[in-house]
């Protein structure tokens, strides 16, 4: 046995590497994927190494890394003012805040939407109802926000509703403690339709012989629900969970863009708000970098976290 | 699934709950935007009492018409469809230059090329490094900063790849046999086979991009080059243009047949969202698709 690997070992130096006609096999290859690798180096690398100004005290037209020009490098400093600024306390709390609400008030709605939907034996109406929910995913951020703008407007809709319940209108856009309900339904309303697709589709694939089976046992309908479906929808659930808490700083700053306004900073600024205003409204380059890696950071953490915990409790997880 | 379902039968009252709950979401996603579509088109008079809420009273489609008139709408619709085709050919484009190498065994260096792509989609630099390099490249303020980054997505390229590989290799090899170039092998033997795959690619890119209003936002502070979203911004969320102010002609107009501007915009949301609404059915297999395969990769 050794003696013959020995003697492969030798005539495989012998020979070289590749034959030259699977180096011109491999150039054509390249040369088909090159222009491609050029813009992924391009669009995903270079930000990358453009992080590296989160550690110095950058200034447009400097450049990011160079030996021969003078870089002023200052470490840590940009983290710590923010951590030490006086918006840190605001930022974070917004952040999860915001987050947590659409956590608590949105994570069950698809899950519960598609138990019953998927207890819909009419099928036209499933299917209508199915594409119904799935419309307000397909609408832009802009037309939402715009249309979410002009009903909670002094003269809109919901003061409309408001005041014919008795109630006295509010000027609800300009209103910080009305901001994070208002923001909350508009992204559980966006979105829940959507996020029940995964849910349905593993529904659809449960063996119907489960359901005889518990039917023979005597359980009734939403027996069958609790005991059949919803441990079947178990792992699905468990990973959206550990994706949603690692999006806990990762806020849909598209949408509270569109939504906020200067009176409701207090309750609707978060970081990625923070970083768009700051950073490329401000100019403040550096710091706002250093804003957004301390972020990042955080979001692989609370990923790692959430997997642990979920890999503990019910032996399902992402990695 | 008559089967499963005609064993699973239960109570009366069940179904008539969860049909009731059903409908009361049903209403719930789609009656604003039927609000806003009655709005639009009842009298002017009507809507200004905003005392609409069933259907609309009145029909007047004036609204529709100044719209028609207004150039800068014209225009940005134009680059919204401009960018959207172009990115969504260069995104088809790209998917398989890359992917199509990365199936072939023979290739050197595949891992190191693997570990390549698989980087950008757990790390990014974020805004503000993004930002610069797009400014450095020169592609500020220039319509290319909206159709070079969004003409490549890692993702897209892995679904494509993981498609490309279910494709037998003895197909390449015979026609490698017969000579062919492995271009000429991707674009007619690949491409046919892989069109289920870059359908639902295409789709997502397209519906993307219609929609895309942060990127412009941030490259694009020319006017004469952001895509609708953006105008759409400057009216329905900033609130800045003011449609009597555009011209005396259009001011005359609308102070004749009062209408308000909350009647325009509601109508310009209607205007551009149709398109969206009456296509989306139709593409929505594509979409359920493309979640599923999103799902068995992660």
């Amino acid at each position: 046995m050794q003696t013959a690997g020995n003697m492969e070992k030798v005539l495989h130096k012998r020979r070289p590497k590749y034959t030259r006609e699977q180096i011109y096999e491999n150039i054509e290859l390249y040369l088909i994927m090159l222009p491609v690798l050029i813009l992924i180096f391009m669009m995903c690398y270079l930000p990358l190494y453009g992080l590296l100004i989160a550690f110095q005290d950058y200034t447009p037209g400097m450049a990011i890394f160079s030996l021969t020009e003078n870089i002023r490098w200052v470490g840590l400093k940009h983290f710590v003012n923010f951590i030490n600024g006086k918006y840190f306390v605001r930022l974070i709390t917004n952040t999860i805040l915001l987050s947590l609400y659409n956590l608590i008030f949105g994570f069950w709605v698809p899950i519960v939407f598609a138990l019953l939907l998927n207890e819909v034996r009419h099928m036209k109406f499933k299917k209508f109802v199915q594409t119904a929910s799935y419309l307000p995913y397909f609408i832009s951020a802009v037309v939402v926000a715009g249309m979410v703008l002009s009903f909670i407007d002094m003269s809109g809709i919901v003061n409309k509703i408001i005041v014919l319940f008795g109630g006295t209108a509010t000027p609800l856009n300009t209103s910080p403690s009305a901001f994070p309900v208002i923001y909350t339904i508009t992204n559980v309303w966006k979105s829940f339709g959507w996020n029940s697709i995964l849910y349905l589709s593993t529904m659809s694939s449960i063996d119907p012989a489960l359901y005889e089976s518990a039917r023979l046992d005597g359980a009734n309908r939403f027996k069958q629900m609790w005991y059949v479906t919803l441990p079947s929808i178990l792992p699905t659930i468990a990973i959206m969970l550990i994706m949603a808490v690692g999006g806990i700083l990762g806020s849909n700053t598209d949408l509270i863009l569109l939504l906020y306004n200067t009176a409701t900073y207090p309750t609707a600024d978060v970081i990625g708000t923070y970083i768009y205003r700051v950073g490329l409204e401000g100019g403040q380059f550096s710091y706002t970098a250093a804003v957004g890696i301390f972020s990042s950071v955080i979001n692989f953490a609370l990923v790692f976290g959430a997997n642990f915990i979920s890999n503990k409790l019910t032996n399902y997880g992402l990695f | 699934m008559t089967h499963k379902n005609r064993i699973r039968e239960g109570s009366r009252l069940a179904d008539v709950i969860i049909y009731a709950v059903l409908i009361i979401i049903c209403l719930v996603t789609l009656y604003p935007m039927y609000y806003v579509f009655i709005l639009s088109i009842s009298d002017p008079l009507e809507a200004a009492s905003m005392k609409i809420y069933l259907y609309p009273k009145g029909l007047y489609l004036n609204s529709y018409k100044m719209l028609f008139q207004d150039n800068s709408l014209w225009r940005s619709y134009l680059n919204t469809i401009v960018y959207v085709v172009s990115d969504t050919v260069l995104m088809l484009i790209t998917c398989c230059l890359c992917a199509y190498p990365l199936t072939c065994k023979k290739l050197i260096g595949r891992k190191f090329l693997t570990i390549f792509l698989l980087i950008p989609m757990y790390f990014s630099g974020g805004l503000i490094p993004t930002y610069l390099v797009m400014t450095k490249l020169g592609l500020y303020n220039n319509i290319w900063a909206m159709i070079v980054p969004s003409a490549i997505n890692v993702w897209n390229i892995i679904l494509c790849h993981t498609y490309f590989r279910s494709i037998p290799e003895d197909m390449r090899e015979a026609a490698k046999i017969d000579g062919a170039r492995h271009i000429q092998i991707l674009t007619q033997i690949y491409l046919p086979l892989a069109k289920p795959i870059l359908a639902v690619i295409a789709i997502y890119t397209v519906v993307g991009v219609w929609n895309d209003w942060f990127r412009p936002m941030v490259y694009l502070p020319n006017e004469a080059l952001q895509p609708l979203q953006l105008y759409l911004r400057r009216v329905l969320v900033q609130q800045n243009v003011d449609f009597s102010q555009v011209s005396a002609e259009a001011a005359e107009a609308m102070a004749r047949q009062k209408l308000s501007n909350l009647q325009i915009r509601y109508s310009m949301i209607i205007f551009t969202t149709l398109p969206i609404i009456f296509v989306y059915p139709f593409f929505q297999k594509y979409f359920v698709k493309g979640v599923m395969l999103g799902s068995l990769k992660g």
